[in-house]
């Protein structure tokens, strides 16, 4: 019954040839530091999924999102839970990326044929960054609020152009509701969908190339 | 890269792979295990450390001083130390903008950069060590990002520290191993080592000096994060900065006693006129700033930098609803402070500050009319006022606090009256004027430890 | 691979117990956090003033309304409620409260004097000056505050209990 089940699914599905493909593939001998970009991924979905639970409760506006994420804290059972590992789930996850990064480039794994592996991974590190920026800014305390109003003024410095990027960021000249929209758009919509991207191609390149080997003395 | 080399490196991986392991299940188990790891850590830290509070957003408190999220620390101070850098470091740009840019784009084309094909460790020296030193004053960077570059006395000392441990050691270090790397025949694994190391050593030593000679950073004030916590902060704000003119009940419609202000007539807070047709904005803003021609003043950040904050405001307005407005159910409100047993010597912290605030600090403290005794803390209580002699005496029932807070006025030689009933317009709870009475006859302890020390047998109770 | 388990089904088995640890771990608190408005009692009562007992003569339909304020998460919701009071004689507690909510939807129902009935606006229900059902699809009478008292100082007030 269930063999049945399963080789009417394989058929359509191509079940058998996934597994070969995808799992049960040859790797060269690797160790415990390969592990930091799965570790990525599962920051990543832990970020997406407590993200999401946030949402239920989270309101951006001036008015309200600093009550709801007491609210989140304190009225909401496991809320705050939740937002800790939201919270604590960025930094690590910037520090994970970043080690990734780092075991890559000592081990230079970034070499032909993975150049295009290596860039992409770039683009991960800068948008993972904006996902910490545009994050920070939500809860609407103190510390958010003028952390983002310095973090856009120094974007501001740019010759020429600086007083619009500023303005771009800002929504305005000041931080205001727009700026707090803006940035929910970009961490909850835009950063996220261009995150998942890059690891899509990432990930492809990846089972392309397979896993690079460790270093020995003749390379 | 000629084909050649290609069809090496490929041949190469082949044969690592023949040696190699399964995707699945070895490396997804290391990866799985990996994973867990991280979310124990993650929920040790949830439950464990949690998420710091601050208050509410407030633009127009421009006192606050901006720190951006830990992981760009380094950038900020980066930026710190090179504005002290003499005529280059008033170009800002070339910090702000040129060198993240220029950082970002090295790491981007680093596959174009190095082309080679050599991957083992002693065959990459420069890019390595290069590295290396960069992350090392990333991490020092990040430590120091919390000390000013230039001390309260106006000392550039610990500027200087932190320049020499985050932008001159690296630099010259910098120049160095591209000197070694580029000048010298022989592959120089050793000596580029020992400059990195060296280098890190004393980074690091210049670091832990300056943290050594930073000043001890300032501890922050819980934030209310309940609605109870923030009806409470409200009460006790509304007791120093209201009740003067409002009353502890928000009844007064004709002002006394108040300096500048007699007889001045005003609506009664409490009532429904304006609990019921003032949302919370409106009454929020009337306090931010004041209602001038009416003879209100402004207790907001707007007209003055020690005025009250956003959030604080709030609290006022909160807990006015929850007492006042007839539409709210009161929530239940915790004692100002757990109830004595018997024989339990009160302490300055857990007992006595709570009541201080809420029924005394309005008029004593600074610029007040109070016989000169202030109240803010505990020196203060005990240090000074016209009175301080009598005041308060350790051990001694007939202190003056205690027989104006019982009811009995001090009266002078003459018959007249020099300090008046306490507090002024209302009577304290029994259970407190019982407090304040303990607290004296034992000696006026400061901290809850020194208090538990006397509480050796049960005191026959006043 | 062959019956016996080895190391590969140790570590496949291993795999799976983890993965199910941390969907649990995430799993339950989530849920809980998502139904968790659903499991809150709305416990709010207390006495309400709603009219004084002079306005109100005997024998004749007065209508009265009140707020009561709930906190919703961060937010509060003023919700207003609304009724007829019916003093039947002079004795303070002999009186008739009604709620002006209908119990069919929802809709607040009007006294029409010319028709002596309590009209509902939404499918033309119809109710008795004692808030009985006269016409119309509503399965119950209108429903009364019957807990009340009248206070020193002349006011009724009705003991209110929300959800």
């Amino acid at each position: 019954m269930w063999k049945k089940a399963y080789e009417w699914l394989d058929e359509r599905l191509g079940l058998n040839a996934m597994y070969t493909n995808l799992l049960d593939r040859p790797e060269p001998r690797g160790n415990w530091w390969n592990t930091l970009g799965s570790a990525s991924l599962f920051l990543f979905i832990i970020q997406g999924l407590t993200g999401i639970f946030l949402t239920v409760y989270y309101t951006p506006s001036p008015d309200h999102a600093y009550d709801s994420v007491q609210y989140i804290m304190n009225g909401v059972a496991f809320g705050w839970l939740i937002r800790g590992i939201h919270h604590w789930g960025a930094s690590l996850m910037v520090i994970v990326v970043f080690i990734h990064l780092l075991r890559v480039f000592f081990t230079a794994s970034f070499k032909y044929p993975r150049e295009l592996t290596w860039l992409i991974g770039i683009g991960l590190l800068i948008t993972t960054l904006g996902m910490g920026f545009t994050g920070y800014l939500l809860p609407w305390h103190q510390m958010a609020f003028w952390a983002t109003t310095v973090g856009t003024q120094i974007a501001g410095t740019v010759p020429f152009v600086g007083e619009f990027i500023l303005k771009a960021l800002r929504g305005g000249p000041e931080l205001s509701a727009l700026t707090l929209q803006r940035f929910f758009a970009a961490h909850i919509w835009m950063l996220p969908a261009v995150l998942a991207g890059l690891i899509g191609v990432h990930l492809f390149l990846i089972i392309k190339h397979g896993e690079s080997h460790y270093p020995s003395q003749d390379e | 890269m000629n084909d050649e080399t290609k069809k090496q490196i490929n041949a190469k991986y082949e044969r690592e792979l023949q040696r190699g392991e399964r995707f699945w299940p070895d490396s997804i188990f290391k990866d799985v295990v990996v994973s867990l790891g991280l979310f124990i850590v993650l929920v040790l830290l949830a439950t464990f450390v949690g998420v710091e509070n601050s208050p509410k957003a407030d633009p127009s408190d421009t006192s606050y001083i901006p720190r951006p999220e830990w992981y760009f620390l380094f950038l900020f101070k980066f930026l710190a130390l090179y504005g002290q850098i003499p005529v280059l470091g008033k170009i800002e740009w070339l910090a702000t903008v040129l060198v993240p840019t220029i950082g970002i784009g090295l790491l981007t084309l680093l596959p174009f950069i190095d082309k080679s094909p050599w991957r083992y460790y002693t065959r990459r020296m420069l890019p390595l060590t290069v590295m290396g030193l960069i992350v090392i004053d990333m991490v020092l960077l990040t430590m120091m990002s919390d000390i000013p570059t230039v001390a309260e006395d106006g000392s550039k000392l610990l500027g200087l520290l932190q320049t020499t441990a985050g932008l001159i050691v690296p630099g010259l270090a910098l120049i160095a191993l591209f000197f070694m790397a580029y000048k010298r025949d022989e592959n120089p694994v050793a000596p580029m080592l020992w400059t990195l190391g060296l280098a890190a050593v004393l980074m690091i030593g210049f670091t832990a000096v300056t943290l050594a000679l930073a000043p001890p950073a300032e501890a922050e004030e819980a934030v209310a994060s309940t609605l109870v916590d923030q009806i409470t902060a409200g009460q006790d704000l509304y007791s120093v900065h209201c009740v003067e003119c409002h009353g502890d009940d928000g009844k007064v419609t004709v002002i006394e006693g108040v300096e500048g202000l007699e007889g001045k007539e005003v609506s009664p807070i409490n009532s429904r006129d304006v609990l019921y047709t003032l949302n919370d904005a409106s009454m929020a803003e009337i306090i931010n700033y004041g209602r001038p021609d009416a003879g209100m003043n402004p207790f907001g950040k707007a007209y003055n930098a020690e005025g009250l904050t956003k959030s604080e405001i709030d609290y006022i307005v909160l807990f006015m609803r929850y007492n006042w407005d007839d539409r709210f159910e009161k929530p239940v409100f915790k004692p100002l402070f757990p109830p004595l047993a018997d024989g339990e010597v009160p302490s300055y912290d857990v007992h006595i500050a709570p009541m201080v605030k809420r029924y005394c600090v309005s008029c004593h403290r600074a610029g007040k009319e109070n016989n000169e005794f202030v109240m803010t803390s505990y020196d203060e209580i005990l240090t000074t006022g016209d009175n301080v002699d009598r005041n308060l005496v350790a051990g001694d029932e007939t202190s003056y606090l205690l027989q104006v807070i019982q009811g009995h006025a001090i009266l002078n030689e003459q018959g007249e009256e020099i300090i008046g009933v306490m507090p002024p317009k209302s009577t304290l709870k029994a259970e407190y004027i019982d407090a304040w009475i303990r607290w004296i006859l034992n000696g006026m302890p400061q901290t809850a430890e020194d208090a538990a020390k006397l509480f050796v047998a049960p005191t026959p109770a006043p | 691979m062959s019956g016996s388990f080895g190391r590969r089904d140790f570590i496949k088995a291993a795999t799976a117990i983890v993965g199910g640890v941390i969907g649990v771990a995430l799993g339950v608190p989530a849920i809980a956090y998502l139904i968790d408005p659903a499991l809150r009692a709305s416990a709010k009562e207390g006495w309400v003033p709603i009219l004084k007992v002079e306005d109100a003569p005997v024998g004749k339909l007065v209508p009265f309304s009140f707020t009561r304020v709930q906190v919703n998460g961060w937010e509060r919701t003023s919700t207003n409620f609304g009724g007829y009071v019916l003093r039947k004689s002079e004795d303070p507690n002999d009186m008739l409260i009604l709620n002006s909510r209908c119990t069919h939807l929802g809709c607040t129902v009007n006294w029409k004097e010319d028709a002596q009935a309590f009209l509902c606006p939404c499918h033309d229900a119809k109710f008795g000056r004692d808030g009985e059902v006269l016409d119309g699809p509503p399965p119950k009478p209108l429903e009364r505050f019957s807990e009340f008292r009248v206070s020193a100082d002349g006011l009724i007030e009705i003991f209110f209990k929300a959800g």
